[in-house]
């Protein structure tokens, strides 16, 4: 692998020797970048099929009416047209993901911090507490979703069970258009154990001499936490609230799951008994629930296409939006950007 | 030393994949795939035991015979041309997508080689096989509805007979119901919630009922103009009388639909609406239980509605693509005309049977519940849903509507009606 | 004043072990509920009597339970080998290979990783139908072969911090790119990929909406979390079982968990600070 000794070149003209030089860099640099190619090569093959081949497909689809057993059929813009002017069920599914990003990601942030911070200042049985914090988020989402519809269940859970013996009568949960995306977000925010550790991290290593200054200048808890505190743990802010939104975009697995289970629908599941879409009454029907529909359930596969399209619109202009507005307010704290 | 451990262990699971794999590829040469939708309990069974019955005296085929296929799996199979020989789906209404695309094959030319006339099929099922002239599947068994009623509780009530009208039936439902001592609910008379329980066939269940129809002569959505307004009215009034949020909560601990625990069986719900199925899982789960059929109660409107009921059934067919499709044929049209064949399974699963002359075949076994729904079957008002190019998403429409109404998140029911109208239009319009 | 800091202390340590109490409380509940009969488990009773262990072996002869954690185990695995083959060396050229648009392609990974999976998933399901690959594990496994964003990112993010020093040395000593990597930076790297193994076994095991698409049509290949949401097809809805099999799969993860969990705490940190 070592190059040619370049020292072989006294004997001839400076010219020579030069060129001499240059060919064997060049083929230095050819090697070089023929090892480059090849780390690279998975990924080059990877994005390609996966990732640029889809994309360009679904952009393609999105113009036509394919039902997957005959052959696409070209409409043009027709499928846009619908989706932005006459569809009656999209509306409401974007407003119910947008409900979940607004609502659910700043809670499960601000719950995760909340929990770190109070860890930092726990002395005993840190190790112990961690542990039980990061457990739930283990549980596979639909073992998850699962056991919380069960302990959920109005009329039979132990939840309401226990309600009813304080004298409460708890609500129908899942079963209720008003509790059910509250029930899920309660189910994430009792799975942030990963963002959680995350912050506590970030928050051990803010630097305690900033702290002990601030007091000594006469700063309030809240003025250090507002001052110090949040603009060293910023970049973790950001991130996480970045990888929420990004989730909350592609909101599926807890959202079905809990929808058929509780609609008691699911003794089959994937089976297309007429019940409610997004049970109760359209309130778990998220945006990539409604594209699975349509692509898996009535066929509209051209339709889905171009649902996943705006879908990926959205995604990317939201996160442009983030990184770009993200260097005004965050603090890198030495690290490499 | 390392280096080596880290080769062997991708090796191993190079070779395990490789393993599962293969022994995930092609069945062997002489045998028939069957996918059917029946899962639960004992209905699978008796579906395998009318085919082992065809198998035994059929030495050249062997057939396997795979249950719980619903038609999610059918569409994966039909796309990635992965098929069985024989499919068949509860969902008749797909006529409209694997008819015209050819993904259930045409069995016109079958019927006419081997001279069998589709009038031996009731007119409902012979609609619901079809869709625009091409015929892609056969109706296996078919299903009606009809109404059920628990006698202990009828009599502990005082009532003796069976209600007739929807007006009769919320009376009855009243003096059935019991309340426990929180005010929640604990014997339910009659839930008129037609998305729980049903069958999972929903709103639909009450179409002849009315003397409803969904399309108009023009093929536009007729919702909105027919009796499905009366309809829903009388269901909101029962489900006020219960009060919303109550019925909700006794729902979810009603017990799983398909399960020992439904709540009718149970003792929980003294009358309801369901397919004529209930009667064999009733003898299997709950013997002991007395209870009575009869054709549902109507809208006093359409008192000549009385004696029908909703029909649909399960379809056979074969796949585009299907290795053995003479061999397939062959069990379809067995499985389909065959007398034996067809009253053999009625009486496993106590679904009806799909042929006139089958229903009318000796080797039934009588039963008094049973023979209520033959009735119903039977019965000229006896209808099914229209099939659309849509599929099933008009009824996904007007469920969704009615899940509203039923909460009592609609103001305005015949303005609300007239919206699902025009959704389900543009939605046909759409599809070309 | 230290009365003060004292209460302070204690009334942190009562709000820590009310939290952990509410986050224990559905996994509490969920054990309990495994343990009853499916009558009690339909009822409100909140304590199991009699203690029915046997709902654990009842599991695993009414479902085909092992078959599905065997398949899962496959696609953890293989994925995960697959996934850690080809994402170390993007990862080095990524971070200590220096050439030209190096960053501005990175970005390009970056975009692959905000990518929601419902945006691709028509024209690769239609492709690998087309390949025959549908109702087998191979749609799942194979891109785990080509590179994962995620690892991607988190691996140059980490290789990053590895001093130049070492790898001058290295080249001085006439090392070859791919001698360097698979000698100086795996060895200085053993934390991150580790977590990052940890991390694509977690996913692949809890992977739900791929698995749905690709292998649902065909119960042999059934992975646990398939298998859990149809459970309740299989039982009709046998809760106590059902609860039984939940926990029967979040105990391997669990497991896992505890004898990793230095690695793991450490990826995650490893993941948000430096990300």
């Amino acid at each position: 692998m070592a190059s040619e000794p370049v020292a072989a070149a006294p004997a001839l003209a400076p010219a020579a020797a030069a060129l001499g030089r240059g060919r064997a860099r060049s083929r230095a640099a050819w090697r070089r970048r023929l090892t480059i190619l090849a780390f690279l090569s998975p990924w080059l093959v990877g994005f390609t099929i996966f990732f640029g081949y889809p994309l360009v497909m679904t952009a393609y689809l999105s113009f036509t009416s394919y039902d997957l057993l005959s052959p696409p059929r070209w409409i043009g813009l027709d499928n846009y047209r619908y989706l932005l002017s006459e569809d009656v069920d999209v509306w409401p599914a974007v407003r119910n993901t947008l409900w979940i990003i607004a609502i659910g990601v700043p809670l499960q942030v601000l719950f995760a911090f909340g929990v770190a911070a109070m860890l930092t200042r726990a002395r005993a049985g840190v190790g112990f507490f961690r542990t039980i914090f990061y457990l739930p988020a283990l549980v596979p989402p639909v073992a998850a979703t699962l056991g919380f519809v069960y302990i959920l269940n109005p009329s039979t859970g132990p939840i309401n069970t226990v309600l009813d013996r304080l004298g409460i009568q708890g609500p129908l949960w899942f079963n209720d258009p008003a509790w059910a995306k509250p029930s899920l977000v309660l189910l994430g925010m009792w799975g942030i154990g990963a963002t959680m550790i995350i912050f506590l991290a970030a928050l051990l290593d803010v630097p305690q001499h900033l702290y002990e200054s601030a007091e000594l200048d006469g700063a309030s808890a809240l003025q250090r936490l507002r001052w110090v505190t949040v603009p060293l743990v910023s970049p973790v802010l950001l991130f996480a609230v970045v990888l929420g939104v990004i989730q909350g975009l592609q909101y599926f697995t807890q959202a079905y799951v809990a929808a058929n289970v509780a609609a008691g629908a699911a003794s089959q599941a994937g089976g297309s008994s007429v019940l409610e879409q997004g049970y109760p009454e359209g309130s778990t029907l998220f945006y990539p629930i409604l594209l699975y529909y349509h692509g898996f359930r009535y066929f509209s596969m051209g339709y889905a296409s171009a649902m996943a399209v705006l879908l990926l619109a959205v995604a990317f202009t939201f996160t442009a939006i983030v990184i770009r507005q993200s260097r005004r307010w965050v603090h890198y704290q030495g690290a490499v950007r | 030393m390392r280096r080596l451990v880290m080769a062997l262990a991708v090796l191993a699971g190079l070779v395990i994949a490789a393993a599962s794999l293969a022994a995930t590829s092609s069945p062997k040469a002489e045998e028939l795939e069957v996918w059917v939708g029946w899962s639960a309990g004992h209905e699978l069974v008796e579906f395998k035991k009318v085919v082992s019955e065809y198998d035994a005296k059929n030495k050249n085929v062997d057939i396997k015979v795979v249950g719980g296929i619903v038609d999610d799996k059918i569409f994966a199979a039909l796309r990635s041309g992965n098929v069985p020989d024989v499919v068949s789906s509860f969902q008749s209404n797909n006529v409209g997508i694997f008819c015209p695309s050819g993904g259930w094959i045409d069995l016109g030319s079958y019927l006419k080689r081997d001279k069998i006339n589709v009038n031996i099929f009731p007119a409902a099922s012979r609609y619901y096989t079809q869709y625009k002239g091409t015929r892609c599947a056969l109706p296996l068994l078919a299903d009606t509805f009809g109404f059920y009623y628990n006698k202990a509780l009828f009599k502990r009530a005082g009532l003796t007979r069976p209600p007739k009208t929807f007006a009769e039936l919320s009376a009855y439902a009243k003096k059935l119901t019991v309340k426990k001592s929180d005010g929640s609910l604990d014997v339910v008379g009659y839930n008129p919630n037609a998305l729980f329980y049903h069958g999972g066939a929903g709103i639909s269940t009450y179409g002849t009922l009315i003397g409803a129809t969904y399309f108009d002569k023009n093929g536009k959505s007729n919702l909105s103009r027919d009796a499905w307004s009366r309809l829903l009215r009388w269901q909101k009034s029962l489900i006020d009388y219960y009060g919303y949020d109550k019925l909700v909560r006794w729902q979810t601990g009603a017990g799983d639909e398909f399960s020992a625990s439904h709540a009718f069986e149970r003792g929980k719900l003294a009358m309801m609406l369901d397919g004529e199925w209930r009667v064999a899982f009733l003898k299997n789960e709950h013997p002991e239980l007395k209870y009575g059929t009869a054709p549902m109660p109507v809208d006093p409107a359409h008192k000549s509605a009385y004696g029908s009921g909703y029909v649909n059934g399960t379809i056979i067919g074969i796949p585009k693509g299907a290795d053995h499709e003479e061999e397939a044929w062959k069990l379809v049209k067995y499985l389909t005309t065959n007398d034996h064949a067809l009253a053999k399974f009625s009486n496993g699963i106590r679904n009806v049977p799909s042929t006139r002359s089958s229903s009318k075949s000796p080797e039934l076994i009588p039963d008094k519940n049973f023979s209520t729904f033959l009735k119903i079957f039977t019965h000229p008002k006896s209808a099914t849903i229209p099939i659309t190019p849509i599929g099933l998403d008009h009824l996904q429409t007007f469920s969704n509507f009615v899940a509203k109404w039923n909460a009592g998140d609609v103001d305005d029911l015949r303005a609300g009606l007239q919206e699902v109208d025009k959704t389900i239009d543009s939605k046909i319009k759409q599809k070309g | 004043m230290r009365r003060r800091r004292f209460l302070i202390a204690v009334a942190d340590h009562a709000l820590l072990i009310a939290l952990a109490v509410a986050f224990l409380l559905p996994v509490v509940f969920i054990v309990l509920t495994s343990l009853m009969t499916n009558d009690q488990a339909l009822s409100s009773n909140l304590w199991p009597a009699p203690f029915r262990w046997s709902n654990y072996t009842d599991v695993f002869s009414s479902s085909p339970l092992w078959r599905w954690a065997m398949n899962s185990f496959i696609y953890a695995s293989l994925a995960t080998i697959g996934l850690l083959l080809s994402s170390i060396p993007i990862a080095y050229a990524f971070s200590r290979l220096r050439w030209r648009g190096r960053d501005a392609v990175f970005l390009v990974v970056l975009i692959a990783l905000m990518l929601p999976p419902q945006v691709t998933v028509v024209p690769l399901y239609v492709m690998w139908a087309k390949l025959g690959l549908v109702g087998t594990l191979w749609p799942l496994i194979i891109p785990n072969w080509l590179g994962d964003a995620f690892a991607i990112f988190l691996l140059r993010q980490f290789f990053l911090t590895i001093p130049e020093e070492y790898l001058d040395a290295a080249r001085v000593d006439g090392c070859g790119e791919l001698r360097i990597l698979t000698t100086v930076v795996l060895r200085m790297a053993k934390p991150a990929i580790a977590a990052v193994a940890l991390f694509s076994v977690l996913y692949t095991w809890n992977d739900f909406f791929l698995p749905l698409l690709y292998v649902s049509e065909n119960p042999d290949n059934w992975v646990t979390s398939i298998g859990l949401a149809q459970f309740r097809n299989l039982h009709q809805v046998q809760w106590n079982l059902t609860m039984a099999a939940t926990v029967l799969v979040m105990l391997p993860v669990i497991v896992v968990f505890f004898l990793a969990q230095k690695a793991f705490v450490e990826g995650v940190t490893l993941t948000g600070v430096k990300g």
